[in-house]
């Protein structure tokens, strides 16, 4: 790996982002990696959700950012593996820009095994920031300070899965004090990375069931985004045969697997097989796990 | 005075004739010796030859004597020389003659029977090739040998009624080959029928498919989601083994005693289920004096390997070669041995090292990187040559009881059987004369041959291509998979509605 021009930026200096200047104990230095641009901080989203993320927390993580990212909003978050590595990587891949704040010294790339993503998050016009210098390697009491600069540099925090007394509830604890926006991914209650954010819509956070709810807190239009999906669907749909019809009806009210697909239909599981296959490769439905969802 | 008697010795599955000399001295003191390397099972067999001898009535004879083993610096093993040597001694005694080229060979017992003796096949195979005529072998390896024709196989019960034999008192009938109820017993037939698995449907279909085309296949998915059992109903949608394959497999399990006494060619596909812990010799095979391991005895089979992930690394990457190749050659300083071993490889593992990921109803406790950690235990070269890769989830067996209609779609073993049964006959005319016998054995030239896609089934392929990520490998497997559908089908061409199916089964996790 080639090395990586290190520099700092001191919170006197004119380019200190301007909403983290503001809280209550900001760092005094921050050192980061790749080009510093004033307007990445313009408006920023922390997206964080549960190291343990369920395939529908990635799934959600990829459907609301994608859409978000491509707005030019940057998405803020702690470079952890799951719900944070889910966002970096989805705004990168969307062509959007992402900060990942580090819990650890600047020149330490944790965790380790992530360092393709890494280098894409540097390539694509996002930042690495961390308060830390050197070779420092992230202890427990660098995260919850980690996570202050993930609130603080945002003006709304989107928690798409979270444990109840996870590290996403400290960063949504700060964002609260703050002042920012909180935005819940709602959940199966069943799931215990759903329970957290549960409890933030209880305490008043925002709902959130489309890009579009974020968006308006930006200010920004979705009208036309949005009517041009939908028209796109309805002309595909019209070329599906028979079978494949019924299957999208009953993909309709929850996701299935093949084999229920095949025993609700009583039809040859070879069939279904070969129809998933075909719609999946046309871009009708999606595969998580091995149940099937309509795109 | 000096006696000689014809007798073999099996190096792996070959087999070279051995002298077995036998000198009996008036002069020095009595004693019994042998020469020429015997290891120590050849060696103890001048007690039981004794031993054997006086229980027959014969007096053992007083006098030096020395039996010579050659040639000499080939190392002897195992106990089939007990028959060869009594029969020298007894004959300086009793002075009788013996027939012109006729080879000796079993286990003597105290009391002067002969006991099932393993290799009995080989050296018949080997008797015929030096155009001997007259095999005496111990009775209940006598069905064994005479599957070979063309040779006399006589079955011998005992030391005494083969003098009587040779002192023309009473003869011994040639044995007749005969198909006996014992090789049913190799393997166990299958646990489970395929009806009394619930639900499944796509697992099922895929086991089908694999057997069809003798494909390997994963199985990926959460305990008690009925991996297991879906492996053990295998057996029972097998097709047998064709005449040429069935002497194959005889070959090797009467080599390795595998051949049950009284038992002759075993008939039936192999179904070898070793356990993780299973040492890398006793899997692949080897050892200072090379044997088969379990993917030799599980040749023109299945192979099936539970907890897959739980094997150690360095067993599967040795498996490597012979999942390519078809065949295992173990190198030793003293010599080489060639194992055939072409099984079909069943493999179940968990998603995770917790086993619940994507589980409907419990939740999974494990981090990304434990995750990622634990996929990675399977070595990825050989997740490469795994055709079929599957995802098995636990079947919720009350919503099934209430289902009617879905237990009538439930089909039995049988039906099964029947399709993969046509399906493989199609393969065996399609590669007549090519050296392989299904579909999963087809090199890149051969799919190219035998598998040509319309217009519209490479574009499907293609745009599956961009969409799946699939490596240039996956694709020549989904072409082979879809080939075997296209057969279970009847269908000459494979079709849109063929690849497509084919697509369900490439790998999904365990693969980046």
């Amino acid at each position: 790996m080639k090395k990586i021009m290190v520099n700092v930026i001191e919170i006197q200096d004119k380019k200190y982002p301007e909403l983290l200047k503001k809280i209550k104990d900001a760092p005094k230095k921050l050192y980061y990696k790749g080009e510093f641009k004033n307007d990445i901080f313009e408006n920023c989203l922390a997206v964080v959700g549960s190291r343990r993320l369920t395939s529908y927390g990635r799934r959600m993580t990829e459907l609301l950012v994608s859409e978000i990212a491509v707005k030019g909003i940057t998405i803020v978050s702690g470079f952890m593996y799951g719900g944070d590595e889910a966002a970096h990587r989805t705004a990168v891949e969307a062509g959007g820009r992402t900060i990942a704040v580090m819990p650890c010294g600047i020149n330490v790339i944790h965790p380790e095994y992530q360092e393709d993503l890494y280098n894409k998050i540097l390539n694509n016009n996002g930042l690495i920031i961390s308060e830390f210098e050197g070779d420092l390697l992230p202890a427990l009491w660098t995260y919850p300070k980690r996570n202050r600069i993930v609130a603080g540099l945002s003006k709304a925090v989107l928690v798409v899965e979270a444990g109840l007394n996870s590290g996403t509830l400290i960063t949504t604890g700060f964002a609260k004090s703050f002042g920012r926006k909180i935005f819940a991914v709602p959940g199966p209650l069943t799931s215990e990375v759903s329970r957290g954010t549960a409890q933030l819509i209880k305490q008043g956070a925002e709902i959130v069931m489309d890009a579009s709810d974020i968006l308006k807190y930006f200010n920004i239009s979705t009208i036309d985004s949005i009517k041009a999906n939908s028209s796109k669907k309805n002309s595909n749909l019209i070329q599906l045969s028979a079978l494949e019809k019924e299957i999208i009806e009953h993909l309709k009210t929850e996701s299935l697997e093949a084999d229920i697909l095949a025993r609700m239909l009583s039809i040859p599981i070879s069939k279904i097989s070969a129809s998933l296959s075909l719609m999946q490769i046309k871009g009708f439905i999606g595969q998580d796990g091995d149940k099937y969802y309509i795109n | 005075m000096l006696i000689k008697v014809f007798s073999a010795a099996n190096l792996g599955l070959e087999t070279i004739k051995v002298d077995v000399e036998v000198n009996l001295a008036n002069r020095g003191l009595p004693g019994f010796e042998i020469v020429g390397l015997p290891d120590k099972a050849v060696d103890e067999s001048k007690e039981r030859v004794r031993a054997a001898i006086i229980s027959s009535g014969v007096e053992f004879p007083m006098k030096k004597i020395i039996v010579n083993l050659a040639p000499a610096d080939v190392p002897k093993e195992g106990s089939f020389y007990d028959l060869p040597i009594a029969i020298g001694i007894l004959k300086s005694v009793l002075q009788f003659s013996l027939p012109e080229k006729s080879l000796f060979f079993g286990e003597l017992s105290l009391d002067g029977s002969l006991r099932h003796t393993r290799g009995a096949f080989l050296l018949a195979l080997f008797a015929k090739e030096a155009g001997l005529e007259n095999l005496f072998v111990p009775k209940d390896s006598a069905n064994e040998a005479a599957i070979i024709k063309g040779i006399r196989v006589y079955p011998v019960e005992n030391l005494f009624e083969l003098t009587s034999h040779f002192l023309g008192r009473k003869l011994i009938k040639p044995a007749i080959f005969k198909k006996s109820e014992i090789d049913e017993r190799l393997p166990a037939p299958a646990e489970f029928d395929m009806k009394e698995i619930l639900g499944q449907e796509q697992a099922k279909r895929a086991m089908e498919i694999a057997v069809a085309g003798s494909h390997n296949i994963i199985m990926i998915g959460s305990p008690g989601s009925g991996k297991t059992m879906l492996a053990r109903a295998l057996p029972g949608i097998m097709p047998p083994l064709s005449e040429e394959e069935s002497l194959e497999v005889t070959k090797l399990y009467s080599a390795t005693g595998n051949i049950l006494p009284g038992g002759s060619l075993v008939t039936s596909r192999q179904f070898r289920a070793p356990h993780h812990t299973a040492s890398q010799v006793g899997l692949i095979g080897g050892g200072v004096k090379p044997q088969p391991g379990e993917i030799s005895l599980a040749h023109r089979g299945v192979l099936f390997l539970d907890e897959f992930s739980e094997f150690p690394r360095s067993v599967m990457e040795a498996m490597r070669q012979p999942l390519e190749d078809g065949y295992l050659t173990i190198s030793r300083s003293k010599e080489r041995v060639k194992y055939p071993a072409d099984f079909m490889l069943v493999a179940s593992a968990n998603p995770c090292p917790c086993g619940y990921l994507n589980h409907p109803k419990k939740n999974c406790v494990c981090s990304s990187r434990q995750i990622k950690k634990y996929q990675k235990r399977i070595s990825g070269p050989i997740l490469d040559r795994i055709d079929l890769h599957i995802v098995v989830q636990p079947v919720d067996v009350e919503e099934f009881s209430e289902n009617q209609k879905a237990s009538e779609f439930l089909e039995s073993s049988v039906k099964i059987k029947e399709r993969v049964l046509a399906a493989r006959q199609i393969q065996l005319e399609r590669f007549k004369g090519e050296g392989i016998y299904t579909n999963a054995q087809m090199k890149n030239s051969q799919i190219k041959k035998y598998c040509r896609l319309t217009k519209e089934v490479e574009q499907i392929l293609k745009q599956a291509g961009i969409r799946f990520q699939l490596s240039a490998r996956s694709y020549m497997k989904m072409i082979k998979v879809a080939r075997t559908i296209a057969d279970l089908d009847g269908a000459e061409d494979i079709g849109i509605s063929h690849m497509a199916e084919a697509l369900q089964y490439r790998p999904k996790i365990y693969e980046d």
